[in-house]
């Protein structure tokens, strides 16, 4: 019970340099208000007759899922957890669109088997051949926060020791268009309207870890996230990786980065939303 | 581990709203399988379990008047209202955290289905929009009842009620919260009776799970809660204890992303770890409450891991898919409040359909039993992608 919980390896495909952390240094600036990713060469890591049917995301969710099994040496995690908003939301409008413009008549399934929101974590579970614990959230803007919650207690209750956690959301252009209607995305002054794949390996190993994990906390309603730590300055990821609903995935990787780069001893990410709010605390372990 | 006990059962489904209408139509055997009445799609020649009420009906039982709202968010409420109520929980409700959990995959698509050209298009169904992700709908719900201190979505497709049971369960184990509200809600619709179609898993007469000539499922749609709490608080609050959630599994199959492993691996490893959790061996288990969707590979895979776990000495195992319809995401919970309905009452609910033994298959138990005591009962619950859940409920 309340084993310490470790990230020992992170990264990202996003508006910033995929599986890098130049934005560190040379971070990219956008003004434009809707902004998709900078893919690396899929074929570094993908063979092209396994890729050659994966939507945009999972091909973005493997390679990051690849990158973070490698740098941490853990090719077989006791758990694969995933947070998406929106799951594979281009799938889901091809399938859509078809239905609503040509009827019912002439679908065929290959959108269908790549919408569904599990459809990323049980492609990298079918890839690395893990039959361990294997679950996708999908909860607006928390979603990788629950990923990570779930993650977090089954580490504490020393269920699992290891454990991968993910966060994929991409962004078609329609789709930004919808959500733009709302208001939610892509007015004056907000941060670009962005997608995001990020994953990190979890352990409760502190060897050569990037930092640890104190505390994950999910609140639900209009009250701020009352768990933050006033004496942690807040740490704002949405202007180096624009607004997404993974972007609280990013700000955990990008937070893990800048504690084991001795930039500082704590860092939080506090997420606030309409649909409640999260509090992830980490700490350096230099 | 520390008992984790259930103290609220609300579920909703084609063979009934409410537990009393779901016991009696276990007990008589009486599929809630028919034409559709609801879902505007041009393939009306697939049999459905709807729920048999409309959204305005709903909304009058409820009395929500405010849109937008989704079909899910509406059985879910009904569900919710009814585990709630059981739970002591609709009068007065402790001063410590509740979470609710809640798993889904269609969200709010009944409607996205609709209006997605006007999406595209113009302004006029904008209020919409934001019921599309399934957190909309976990939101409307939770909004309806104000008591969550945390809210949050399973999305596994057809485990996705039952992986919610298990992080609730967890949130308690670990203590972070000493009750939790966990399960799922799902209307069908067009997009994935289309989706089923297009992979040709539909049939188009009643579903047989376990049968020789399966031919596919029907879908059904529903909800389904547990309220789940630390035996602690139960007493504490003086909530009645129905029964105890004593073990869990989650495993991956890892084979393909709408098709089961030969040998039912994932299957097998779910329903291994929630043995092992609840310290029990294969003989303790009086019933599984089996996933049993009448697909051929389902029904067939299913077997394998079933006969793999139990030898040759295998309990009452039956799936209810053939009156409730495959209720997906929602099947989990849908699946566990009949398991607990039978825990409750002594009976094991019929495998309704069956007539023919499969090659290689479990024979499932084709006529109700009662008066038949129960201690220990599985339940069943995989998903597309191998996400493969297993439960284990315990009289106490």
């Amino acid at each position: 019970m309340n084993s310490k919980v470790y990230i020992k390896a992170a990264t990202q495909i996003s508006i910033q340099q995929p599986l890098s952390e130049q934005w560190m240094t040379a971070p990219l600036a956008y003004a434009e208000p809707y902004v998709r990713s900078q893919d690396p060469n899929f074929r570094d890591w993908l063979n092209p007759l396994e890729s050659r049917r994966m939507g945009k995301i999972l091909k973005r969710a493997l390679v990051t899922a690849l990158k973070v099994m490698q740098d941490s040496g853990i090719h077989q995690p006791d758990a694969i957890i995933t947070g998406t908003g929106l799951g594979c939301i281009e799938n889901t409008e091809l399938f859509l669109g078809q239905l609503c413009r040509e009827g019912e008549e002439m679908l065929k399934p290959t959108a269908f088997m790549q919408s569904t929101h599990n459809t990323i974590s049980s492609l990298i579970a079918i890839h690395c051949r893990c039959h361990g614990y294997n679950t996708t959230y999908s909860h607006k803007h928390l979603s990788f926060d629950a990923a990570l919650l779930d993650a977090f207690t089954q580490m504490q209750l020393g269920d699992i020791s290891t454990a991968l956690v993910t966060g994929n959301d991409e962004l078609t252009p329609s789709w930004f268009s919808i959500l733009r209607r709302t208001g939610s995305v892509g007015q004056p002054g907000q941060p670009p309207a962005s997608e995001a794949s990020v994953a990190m390996m979890l352990t409760t190993d502190p060897a050569d870890a990037l930092c640890e994990v104190e505390q994950v906390r999910l609140h639900y309603g209009a009250a701020t996230a009352s768990f933050a730590d006033s004496d942690i300055p807040p740490f704002d990821f949405k202007q180096l990786f624009g607004e997404c609903y993974t972007a609280s995935g990013l700000g955990v990787y990008a937070a893990a980065h800048l504690l084991h780069a001795g930039q500082a001893s704590r860092l939080q990410i506090v997420n606030e939303n309409e649909e409640g709010s999260s509090c992830i605390q980490l700490k350096s372990v230099l | 581990m520390e008992p984790i006990v259930i103290t609220g059962i609300g579920v909703v489904s084609a063979i009934g709203i409410g537990k009393a209408a779901t016991l009696e139509s276990l007990r008589s055997q009486r599929t809630g399988i028919g034409p559709m009445r609801f879902l505007k799609t041009s393939h009306r020649e697939f049999p459905v379990g709807e729920v048999k009420l409309s959204d305005d009906e709903m909304k009058q039982r409820l009395g929500i008047t405010a849109e937008p709202t989704t079909r899910t968010a509406l059985m879910g409420m009904l569900a919710m209202q009814e585990a709630l109520e059981e739970s002591n929980l609709l009068t007065s409700h402790p001063s410590y955290p509740i979470a609710l959990v809640s798993g889904t995959t269609v969200g709010g698509m009944d409607k996205s289905e609709q209006y997605y050209l006007d999406y595209l298009d113009n302004d006029t169904r904008n209020d919409y929009i934001r019921t599309h992700d399934c957190g909309t709908t976990t939101q409307l719900m939770a909004d309806h009842f104000g008591l969550f201190t945390m809210a949050t979505s399973v999305s596994t497709a057809c485990s996705s009620a039952a992986n919610a049971i298990i992080l609730g369960a967890n949130l308690i184990r670990s203590r972070q919260t000493e009750m939790a509200v966990v399960g799922g809600a799902e209307c069908i619709t067009k997009f994935h009776l289309n989706g089923f179609n297009s992979l040709m898993i539909l049939d188009h007469d009643q579903c047989r799970p376990f049968d020789a000539d399966r031919a596919g499922l029907n879908l059904g749609e529903g909800a389904a809660w547990l309220v789940i709490e630390t035996a602690e608080s139960a007493r504490r609050r003086g909530a009645k204890v129905i029964a105890r959630l004593s073990g869990f599994g989650n495993a991956c199959d890892a084979f393909h992303q709408t098709a089961s492993s030969d040998d039912g691996e994932g299957a097998f490893l779910a329903m291994q770890k929630a043995l092992k959790m609840a310290d029990l061996q294969p003989q303790d288990i009086n019933y599984v409450n089996a996933h049993g969707t009448g697909t051929p590979n389902n029904d067939a895979s299913e077997s394998q891991a079933l006969l793999r776990l139990f030898g040759s000495t295998l309990p009452p195992i039956s799936s209810t898919k053939g009156m409730t319809g495959h209720t997906t995401s929602a099947s989990g919970s849908v699946e566990a409040a009949i398991c607990l309905l039978a825990l409750q009452h002594s009976l094991v609910p019929a495998n309704y359909g069956w007539s023919r033994p499969m090659e290689n298959g479990i024979k499932p138990v084709c006529e109700v039993l009662t008066d038949y005591p129960l201690q220990h009962v599985m339940c069943n619950s995989f998903g597309f992608g191998g996400n493969d859940s297993s439960m284990i409920f315990s009289r106490l």
